[in-house]
């Protein structure tokens, strides 16, 4: 801070002086970049009153007379500063359109382009600057840092959103679906972030025009498009635990034909928390990801895309059977993870009324685990998986006037799944229409309405309904309401998984497998007692919610911007495991069912305030509650006990519960952007707070009721510099936990880590 | 005013004579006391963990309830004990069932217990989490006692007794001391009453 202040009195001192001249009469006119004059314009110097512009936009230099800083604003466009000396001789200024209002066009919330400002739903764009301010590599080290979000560490990096796990919020790479979840988590750390150029955050549930999975929002990542002829960067970035990610990204184009690739590479040693315990935290792994992408067109009316990417991680690792005891041995893991997708589309738009688009998009994904014995080489357990996803789309925009813009999607799934726990090899079959209103009535409301109805060859049938709405008071304020349903598919593994374990002699069995082997292991005479009636099994429904997102967009000043929503969503039927039968050895025999009903509301605000084109300061806050109902009317019945330290028991009352696990209540971010102006260095400092959460039962009634399961709030402070040099060269240098704080309970912090980094536009042109 | 307790008090001495001599048994009522037992070890079998397959069979831990006490098999052992497995004596009668409450609220056997014995298919107090006594947290690998789970014994000797096992590692720990790899487990903390009396009452 210290710092930053003395640069600022140099920088204030060395304005001073060049101010020595005074400006020749006249007028000066403020204008677009389309040489328009912007009559709402306003001009501001040093800190008296700003002064407006008159009807052809121009004001008197007799006005700008001074020895400080003149700064230039209208709403809309990006404010600018000038010093006396940069006035001098000029006859116009030109704002350019805001960025953020150019760039804000969201592709996810409604399946067609359309401003930020004008959606009816919670959304937040994260643009080039935001995303590289952060320092991050991958994609968890980004979305960590914004409000609301949080990452959970459970079978990888998993995005937490309105209380939310990782299984109930869909991941798109520029629109299409990514597959590949490990316990229903999908890892964001399998996303680098070098060619990311803006990610779009969906909140609250879009299951009517995605069907599964967007039940608790979306994250669409759109990746770099070049702008250039020829472009070629090189970039490395390096950071603390050997980190190293060197990457180049390559572009072509001229006026028809356009071609991206991006190769990515990524070494890590890993990282550990308990040095005591053989097996690292996080272990040493390697990933490469290659992509390229062609976009042409074909005639006037027709556009061809296709995108191609890979993605390979091998993982090494460690860990002990046994341990502490005698008969303990260590056991080398070799980890391998591959991803490949196919994605070609064809849009054509034979006239402003009509669009469509024809899309396919293959998945493959695929895992290895092999565990061995390090001293004899002996197998100890090997696991595959192999996943293969496929899409067809057709989507229809009928542009019929004005005011009306209807979408219609039509489109088919397969998935196919083999995997060392699922018998053979198992294919679902599932088609999909959805149906899309967006109504623009006037000036002042919109309305988009949407419906999709899913058929699936397991589970049967849904439809998906949201409505939203949007209500601009003024230009400067603008309220949202959208209520919709969200849905999410039993995944591969509640249907078919086949799983024994060994050790401790349960069994788990997916839905469509539980009849048939509970006969099986009936016919073999190891169970004692049935405990749900066959008939009852197999038939697993998605997982369902209805949620309410309502909130306000208020600009009081142009520099001073407020976004609020607040959610709730109710979701019923969720998955989970219970006993079908009891073995003779006493353990159980486990299948899937729906059986839970949660609750998650909260709030979430961010506020941003812009003190000079160059100082920046922001604001988030989220509020979230979650609470499971059962347990609720368990605890209402009297039938929840808890054990004190004294291991007494005592009743438990409804204020003891916490809610669901892992779930902070408070959470925040505070953030400052500076922007050197000698220098030339742009400062981003963060703090980013997680409140407590629980962590684990510890009194044994397997629910969040004692102060001892939770885990203490803490706070990030994140800190990158960067500077972009006149040859385009861009250097970054930064630290993520600068304080170094330990948090024991969430095995995916580090502690302090350091990182520089270098990007080289090699050709540019 | 001091008269009239008097003359209540008379009546209700006398009243308490008049219902003492109806009684054909008469016998002086004893608060009945809490027994606690300590870290009563009870190993279980040493299992490959990748196949299942016993290594190395360990015995049974037999205990008394009436007197208190570990015995060998061939005693009159009530429940006995070994890893997470609670069995009780099928051979002399002594059957087990499980309710949910306050123990020092329990006063009496509720008419809803239903007691069973072990057969060779089905135990009366089930293994597994959440079945029987305790809850297994897959997450952090614990086995705590069911918080509010009480089990009721009738004993060998036909006298009913409650019991709420407190602890499962040596020492009684908090839970929150736990450390599922350190902490020796397989240690019984557990407290009971039985009534000698044969009566349903606590």
């Amino acid at each position: 801070m210290f710092r930053i202040n003395l640069i600022k009195i140099v920088f204030s001192f060395s304005l001073s002086l060049l101010a020595s001249l005074s400006f020749a009469e006249g007028e000066v006119k403020v204008i677009d970049q389309n040489g328009q004059p912007i009559v709402h314009a306003l001009v501001q110097v040093g800190k008296q009153k700003p002064i407006p512009v008159d009807a052809e936009g121009a004001i008197s230099l007799a006005d700008l007379v001074g020895q400080e800083s003149i700064l230039i604003f209208a709403h809309g466009y990006e404010t600018r500063t000038l010093s006396p000396e940069d006035c001098e001789g000029l006859d116009q200024i030109v704002l350019r359109t805001k960025e953020s209002a150019l760039e804000e066009v969201v592709v996810s919330a409604t399946r067609t382009d359309r401003s930020v400002e004008d959606l009816p739903m919670p959304v937040t764009v994260l643009g080039k600057e935001k995303i590289q301010q952060t320092g991050g590599i991958r994609l968890s080290e980004v979305l960590r840092e914004q409000t609301g979000l949080q990452i959970s560490s459970d079978h990888g990096a998993g995005l937490q959103m309105q209380g939310l796990d990782s299984d109930y919020i869909l991941i798109l790479l520029d629109g299409e679906p990514l597959i590949g979840r490990t316990a229903g988590t999908f890892d964001l750390d399998r996303m680098s972030v070098s060619n990311i150029e803006r990610i779009e955050i969906l909140r609250g549930p879009s299951s009517a025009i995605y069907g599964s999975e967007a039940m608790a929002g979306v994250i669409n990542i759109i990746t770099k498009t070049g702008v250039q002829p020829k472009t070629v960067n090189l970039g490395l970035r390096h950071r603390s635990f050997n980190s190293w990610n060197p990457f180049v990204e390559l572009g072509v184009r001229n006026d028809s034909w356009q071609v991206d690739g991006l190769y990515d590479y990524f070494l890590t040693d890993g990282f550990d928390l308990t040095p005591d315990v053989v097996g690292q935290t996080q272990n040493p792994y390697q990933s490469q990801t290659a992509q390229l992408k062609v976009r042409g067109k074909l005639s006037q009316k027709l556009e061809l895309s296709l995108f191609g990417r890979a993605y390979l991680e091998k993982a090494d690792g460690e860990m002990e059977t046994n341990a502490g005891s005698l008969d303990a041995s260590r056991i080398s893991i070799a980890n391998a993870l591959q991803d490949f997708n196919f994605n070609p589309s064809l849009r054509f738009k034979p006239n402003e009324k009509w669009l469509v688009s024809l899309r396919g998009m293959s998945s493959w994904y695929s895992t290895e685990s092999d565990m061995r014995f390090a001293s004899s080489g002996e197998d100890f357990d090997q696991q595959d998986f192999d996943q293969f996803y496929h899409r067809t789309e057709l989507q229809t925009d009928f542009k019929a006037d004005e005011e009306n813009l209807l979408t219609l999607g039509l489109g088919q799934i397969t998935e196919t799944v083999e995997a060392t726990r699922y018998d053979g090899k198992n294919r679902f079959d599932a088609a999909y229409a959805f149906l899309q209103h967006q109504w623009n009535p006037g000036e002042k409301i919109n309305v988009v309405s949407g419906l999709r109805a899913d058929l699936h060859s397991e589970y049967g049938s849904r439809l998906s309904p949201k409505v939203s709405a949007q209500y601009k008071f003024s230009p400067n304020f603008s309220t949202q309401v959208s209520i919709g349903s969200g849905f999410k598919a039993p995944d591969f593994r509640q249907l078919l998984l086949n799983f024994n374990n060994a050790a401790s002699g349960y069994y788990v069995f997916g839905a469509l497998l539980a009849e048939e082997s509970l006969a099986q292991l009936q016919s073999q005479g190891l169970i004692s007692q049935v405990l749900i009636q066959p008939e009852t099994f197999g038939d697993l429904d998605a997982e369902t919610s209805w949620a309410i997102n309502g909130g306000f967009r208020w600009n009081p000043d142009p520099r001073f911007r407020v976004q609020v929503n607040a959610y709730r969503n109710q979701i019923e039927n969720l998955i989970e495991t219970a006993p079908i039968a009891r073995l003779n050895s006493g353990q159980n025999v486990f299948s899937y069912f729906n059986v839970r009903s949660v609750v998650t509301q909260g709030a979430e605000i961010d506020l941003g305030y812009t003190f000079r084109e160059y100082l920046r300061f922001s604001l988030g806050y989220a509020f979230l509650d979650t609470r499971d109902l059962d347990v609720l009317d368990q605890i209402d019945a009297g039938e929840v006990f808890k054990r004190n330290a004294q291991n007494i028991t005592e009743l438990v009352a409804r204020s003891d519960y916490g809610g669901l696990f892992n779930r902070s209540r408070h959470s925040g971010n505070v953030k400052m952007n500076y922007r050197e102006n000698l220098t030339g260095i742009d400062f981003a400092l963060r703090g980013i707070y997680r409140g407590r959460f629980g962590f684990a039962d510890l009194n044994g009634n397997l629910i969040l009721d004692d102060p001892s399961e939770y885990a203490p709030g803490w706070m990030s402070v994140n800190l990158t510099a960067s500077k972009q040099l006149s040859n385009g060269i861009q250097l970054e240098i930064g630290g993520t936990n600068l304080l170094n704080t330990a948090t024991p309970n969430q095995p995916n912090n580090p502690g302090r880590v350091l990182f520089a980094g270098i990007q080289l536009p090699l050709f540019n042109e | 005013m001091k008269t009239t307790i008097k003359t209540l008090l008379a009546l209700t001495l006398g009243m308490a004579l008049f219902s003492c001599d109806e009684s054909t048994d008469p016998q002086p009522v004893l608060p009945l006391e809490a027994t606690l037992v300590e870290d009563l070890a009870a190993p279980n079998d040493v299992i490959d963990r990748q196949t299942g397959t016993i290594l190395e069979e360990r015995p049974f831990v037999y205990f008394s309830l009436e007197q208190n006490a570990q015995v060998s098999e061939s005693e009159d052992w009530d429940l006995a004990f070994k890893g997470t497995t609670i069995r009780v004596n099928a051979a002399k009668n002594v059957s087990a069932a499980l309710v949910t409450g306050i123990f020092d609220q329990i006063n009496e056997v509720p008419t809803s217990a239903s007691f069973a014995t072990d057969t060779d298919s089905e135990l009366a107090i089930p293994t597994g989490g959440g079945n029987g006594w305790y809850n297994y947290n897959p997450a952090a690998n614990t086995i705590t006692p069911i918080p509010g789970r009480v089990i009721l014994v009738k004993s060998s000797a036909g006298n009913y007794s409650k019991m709420e096992i407190l602890s499962y590692y040596k020492g009684n720990p908090p839970m929150a001391e736990v450390d599922p790899f350190t902490t020796p487990s397989a240690h019984y903390t557990f407290r009971y009453v039985i009534q000698p009396n044969g009566t349903q009452i606590f």
